[in-house]
């Protein structure tokens, strides 16, 4: 079992060996075709389909953006699987694992993947390997597994199952999908905004019956939602808006910066919420937005301000956070968008005369944004010519970063470095900054 | 040189943010030891945990770290270019205002009517057109006000129609429903909807048509929920009261409470000039009525007292009167009276006053009968002040001239010997405190020696003032009738000395040639006293009387030139004497 990979020792028992497609069931990890490879994936959802069952999978190490449908026939569970002996071609299992996969999240939008914890921790481990680089695929680690359920795991299979049986039909009661496990799988197939057709990344509370259609259409300037393309043209030619509703606070020759109060536009905000979420994972619609502050960039052209992306800020932050949520549309991202998002924050911040950071948890997205921020504005100040020193709360006040955030990326970027001094014989360090900058 | 090997040897300092570190350009030093000192560095991603490890993030680390910045990117789900006709669902009307746009329009004010046809309506709006003819046509607006109009409708009388699936609203309740703000076409055309609207209503359960995101509904599968969204924050906990808060909440109820009062008041006030309102119209009646009366009466000459024509309480006045007086009186402040005045108000202003007088002099009679109850069991002493006035010098003081156990007068050389000497000299009557006023420490038997004292008047001249020379009459005096007289005897300097022996010839004779010159003088003196009398006096006639009787009883303590001077306000009648 160590080899499968629960060395954390997990007490939940864990059943490997080569599954059917009969017995494949929520929750049950199975290698699957991704883009021409194998990986390990999660299932977290079957639908059952005239042409067979359709499984929505998790692939493990990746972020859930990429989670999505894989077809039956590219799926080939393994070892590593849950084996289940019970029926298992229902629409919708429940998780078998009740106590190790359902944590009860007070956050409805919220929650993340904390539960997996020990069985992801495990595979990363494994697949970025010591020299760092990562080895998405590890033919040994699927080798082993495959060695190892061949002569142990089944043996142990007929008894486990049974009892493990007789263990779900004591504990589980009801038969209805767990309602944790509704905001793990993305709820709209498709999003129709401005000129674009978007893929949702993650689930968002949109009404229920829109996780039904093709098709979402979002109004681009009042970001209403429709599921009916009749009643979208309706509602477009109806509707009168053409910028956020709220004060232009900046402008100059490609961008504009509207001021969205949360209180006073509380639809709008709403309806850029719920947007938002699809693509931010941690974000949390379970408050509502009154106490927000929303910074919204938007291009301009003849027919409106168009949102490209936009920045939450608490009016009243008690951790000294000085953003939020922070989300360049999909259609708008790798175009240099965030970093002027990221910059509008600090400047904020600069007006008000206080250091700020952003509330945590970062996306991964929203990690790489803001170190490249931070190393960009850092460096920029060290460079000037005539600086012989610096202090990092100098840098801080002077960027309105925090002072942690100073220092981290100092390390992170390995500008702060300790010298000996004089080399051979002093063991007394001092500090050396220096610029390890890299040209691009 | 190993990694650890470097670092054990070199513990780096520790890092203050105060501190100054030197920037040091990577081309300007020989040697970058890259014993890689920050490898102990733990830094926080700030990424979920669980999330730190992903696969795509670490690549991008890793690229970042090594420089490869355009390599550290993450792939997401892609977009593409939509087919939608985008020109035609937005047109190009905007044109940027020169200042910045301030705007708080929200979004329900900009998109009109919140339905919105759907692929469904359209066919039923079809069919339901080409029924009707060119004119009468319903547009895709009018469609939409009308269902709009079923659907808040239905949504106000079923607010819980989610839950407790309640019967389509019939079309009667509809109607019933509909008031004046609801547009005409809404009316016009909602009989021929409202079957459509039905039937969708039924195929969606009773929901409402348009969808609507999961609000908290306080049941408790909300938390478990994901699709609840835009909870209300709790309450932010309210702060422990504090005094001040207490006294604006109380000073606020206060306020409102008189506003409260104020309210009550002008409604009291309303109410009064309303009857009083009625009241006049009733007297205007009235008077017209009587005029015509009169005229009657004049008519047929009909003598009487025209006791008809006044109002039932007989007056002096003449009939005429009251009608005049009427519009007058009301204008006083007695509205409780407006409506029996009429017999009331011819009081005789004697008799109030009489009234008035009376009242008044009853309640001096009682405040001094309660005086009296007061003060029963007390001796009033009040009229030497209780505590003594100071001694003005040593020589204003009197003593006892006691003679007569001593071979010699005493010596009259120290005033203090003599003072020292009189404790002995009296015995049981010592004074107690040598510093007290001898005045206040005489005792009946002392105040009735015999006293003198010396001082010196103006030019040196010796005086020798005496008091309480034994006379004659004095001697007879019975122990009681002694008594009466044993506070007269209380002298201060400023104290009014009043003689006891005002029958004595030379003092009458003196006091008749005293009372002329020393008027003026003596009135001055005797005003406080008089004042003080006055305060217990009823009438200030009666402290009048007293004070003039003052002036006589004060002649013969001014008076007495020829011996017992009592004070030096005296002194200069005594001189001219």
């Amino acid at each position: 079992m160590g080899v499968s990979g629960e060395p954390t020792g997990t007490p939940d028992p864990v059943d490997k060996g080569f599954a059917t497609l009969n017995t494949v069931r929520i929750g049950v990890k199975a290698m699957v075709q991704k883009d021409g490879e194998l990986r390990k994936a999660e299932i977290l959802s079957i639908r059952q389909r005239k042409d067979g069952p359709s499984f929505y999978v998790h692939y493990v190490d990746f972020n859930k953006r990429l989670d999505g449908p894989s077809k039956n026939t590219q799926k080939r569970p393994r070892a590593g699987s849950r084996e289940v002996s019970a029926t298992p071609d229902r629409l919708t299992g429940k998780n078998v694992n009740i106590g190790k996969v359902q944590r009860p999240s007070k956050a409805g939008g919220k929650e993340n993947r904390g539960d997996e914890t020990p069985r992801l921790s495990i595979g990363g481990s494994e697949a970025v390997s010591s020299d760092g680089t990562p080895k998405p695929e590890s033919d040994d680690v699927d080798m082993i597994d495959i060695g190892f359920s061949e002569t142990k795991a089944e043996k142990e299979q007929s008894k486990m199952s049974r009892e493990q049986e007789l263990e779900r039909l004591r504990t589980s009661g009801s038969m209805t999908q767990n309602p944790t496990e509704i905001h793990r799988v993305r709820n709209l197939n498709r999003l129709q905004m401005g000129k674009f057709d978007i893929e949702p990344w993650y689930f968002s509370p949109y009404p229920a019956s829109y996780s039904d259609v093709d098709m979402v259409y979002i109004d681009e300037f009042c970001l209403s939602y429709f599921d009916s393309r009749r009643a979208f043209e309706r509602h477009r030619a109806k509707c009168t808006l053409v910028h956020p509703p709220g004060n232009e606070i900046y402008r100059d020759d490609n961008i504009s910066f509207f001021e969205v109060d949360g209180r006073r536009q509380r639809t709008w905000c709403r309806n850029l919420c719920l947007l938002s979420k699809l693509f931010l994972d941690h974000k949390t619609l379970y408050y509502d937005v009154d106490p927000f502050l929303f910074y919204c960039m938007c291009t301009r052209d003849e027919t409106g301000c168009h949102l490209v992306g936009y920045f939450s800020k608490e009016k009243d932050s008690a951790e000294g956070y000085n953003l939020a949520c922070i989300l360049t549309l999909p259609q708008y991202q790798r175009r240099g968008f965030g970093r002027l998002l990221i910059s509008f924050s600090y400047e904020l911040s600069k007006r008000e005369g206080r250091l700020g950071s952003p509330e945590k948890p970062l996306s991964d997205l929203g990690l790489l944004g803001y170190r490249q921020y931070w190393r960009e504005t850092l460096v920029e100040l060290l460079i000037e010519p005539h600086r012989e020193a610096f202090s990092e709360n100098e840098l801080a006040t002077m960027t309105s970063m925090t002072e942690k955030d100073v220092h981290e990326t100092l390390v992170v970027f390995n500008m702060l470095r300790y010298h000996v001094f004089p080399p051979p014989t002093l063991s007394f360090p001092f500090f050396l900054l220096s610029i390890n900058k890299n040209p691009n | 040189m190993t990694r650890y090997g470097g670092m054990g040897r070199t513990r780096p300092k520790k890092l203050t943010s105060k501190a100054s570190i030197p920037i040091v350009r990577e081309q300007d030093i020989d040697i970058i030891d890259d014993e890689v000192q920050n490898a102990l560095q733990q830094v926080e991603t700030g990424v979920e945990k669980a999330e730190e490890s992903e696969f795509h993030l670490q690549a991008a680390i890793n690229a970042a770290a090594q420089g490869k910045v355009n390599e550290a990117h993450i792939p997401t789900p892609e977009t593409v270019i939509s087919n939608l006709q985008y020109d035609e669902l937005y047109p190009p009307t905007f044109s940027q205002p020169a200042t910045y746009i301030r705007f708080s329009s929200t979004v329900e004010d900009c998109c009109s009517c919140p339905y919105n046809m759907t692929e469904e309506d359209d066919v039923f709006f079809k069919i339901m057109n080409q029924k009707r003819g060119p004119s009468s046509r319903c547009t895709e607006d009018q469609f939409e006000e009308v269902m709009n109009f079923f659907e808040e409708t239905a949504q106000a009388k079923q607010p819980f129609a989610a839950v407790d699936s309640p019967p389509v609203l019939s079309f009667q309740e509809m109607q019933d429903s509909m008031d004046a703000a609801v547009e005409d076409s809404v009316k016009r055309f909602s009989k021929d909807i409202y079957e459509h609207w039905k039937s969708r209503r039924m195929s969606n359960n009773n929901q409402s048509l348009l969808p609507h995101l999961k609000f908290e509904t306080g049941q408790e599968t909300d938390d478990s929920d994901p699709y609840v969204c835009f909870r209300r924050r709790e309450v932010r906990q309210i702060r422990k009261t504090r005094g001040r808060d207490a006294q604006s909440a109380d000073k606020l109820r206060r306020l409102r409470k008189e506003l409260e009062d104020a309210r009550k008041l002008v409604g009291l006030v309303r109410q009064r000039e309303s009857a009083r309102k009625e009241m006049f119209a009733i007297e205007r009646q009235v008077f017209l009525q009587r005029s015509e009366v009169k005229e009657m009466k004049r008519k047929l000459n009909i003598k009487d007292d025209d006791e008809d024509l006044i109002n039932q309480k007989p007056k002096k006045k003449p009939a005429e009167a009251p009608a005049v007086q009427r519009p007058a009186a009301p204008q006083l402040r007695m509205p409780p009276k407006a409506g029996t005045q009429t017999s009331d108000d011819l009081q005789l202003l004697e008799d109030v006053q009489a009234e008035k007088e009376n009242e008044i002099l009853r309640d001096i009679k009682q405040n001094i009968a309660k005086h009296v109850k007061w003060n029963e069991g007390y001796v009033d002493f009040t009229r030497a002040p209780l505590s003594p006035p100071p001694e003005k010098s040593f020589e204003a003081a009197f003593r006892p001239a006691i003679t007569t156990q001593l071979p010699t007068p005493p010596s009259s050389d120290s005033s203090e010997n003599m003072m020292d000497t009189s404790p002995d000299v009296l015995g049981a009557i010592a004074l107690r405190d040598k510093l007290a006023s001898h005045a206040m420490d005489l005792d009946d038997e002392t105040s009735k020696l015999p006293s003198f004292r010396r001082r010196i008047g103006r030019g040196g001249r010796l005086w020798i003032d005496r008091r309480n020379l034994a006379s004659r009459c004095r001697v007879d005096m019975d122990p009681l009738k002694a008594d009466r007289f044993k506070f007269d005897q209380e002298d201060s300097d400023e104290e009014i000395e009043f003689d006891r022996d005002q029958y004595d010839i030379q003092i009458m004779q003196h006091r008749a040639i005293m009372a002329a010159k020393a008027r003026e003088q003596a009135a001055a003196a005797a005003q406080a006293h008089a004042q003080a009398q006055a305060a217990q006096a009823q009438a200030q006639r009666r402290a009048q009387a007293e004070q003039s009787a003052n002036t006589n009883n004060q002649a013969p303590t001014t008076g007495p030139t020829m011996g017992s001077n009592p004070g030096p306000g005296a002194i200069a009648p005594t001189a001219e004497t």
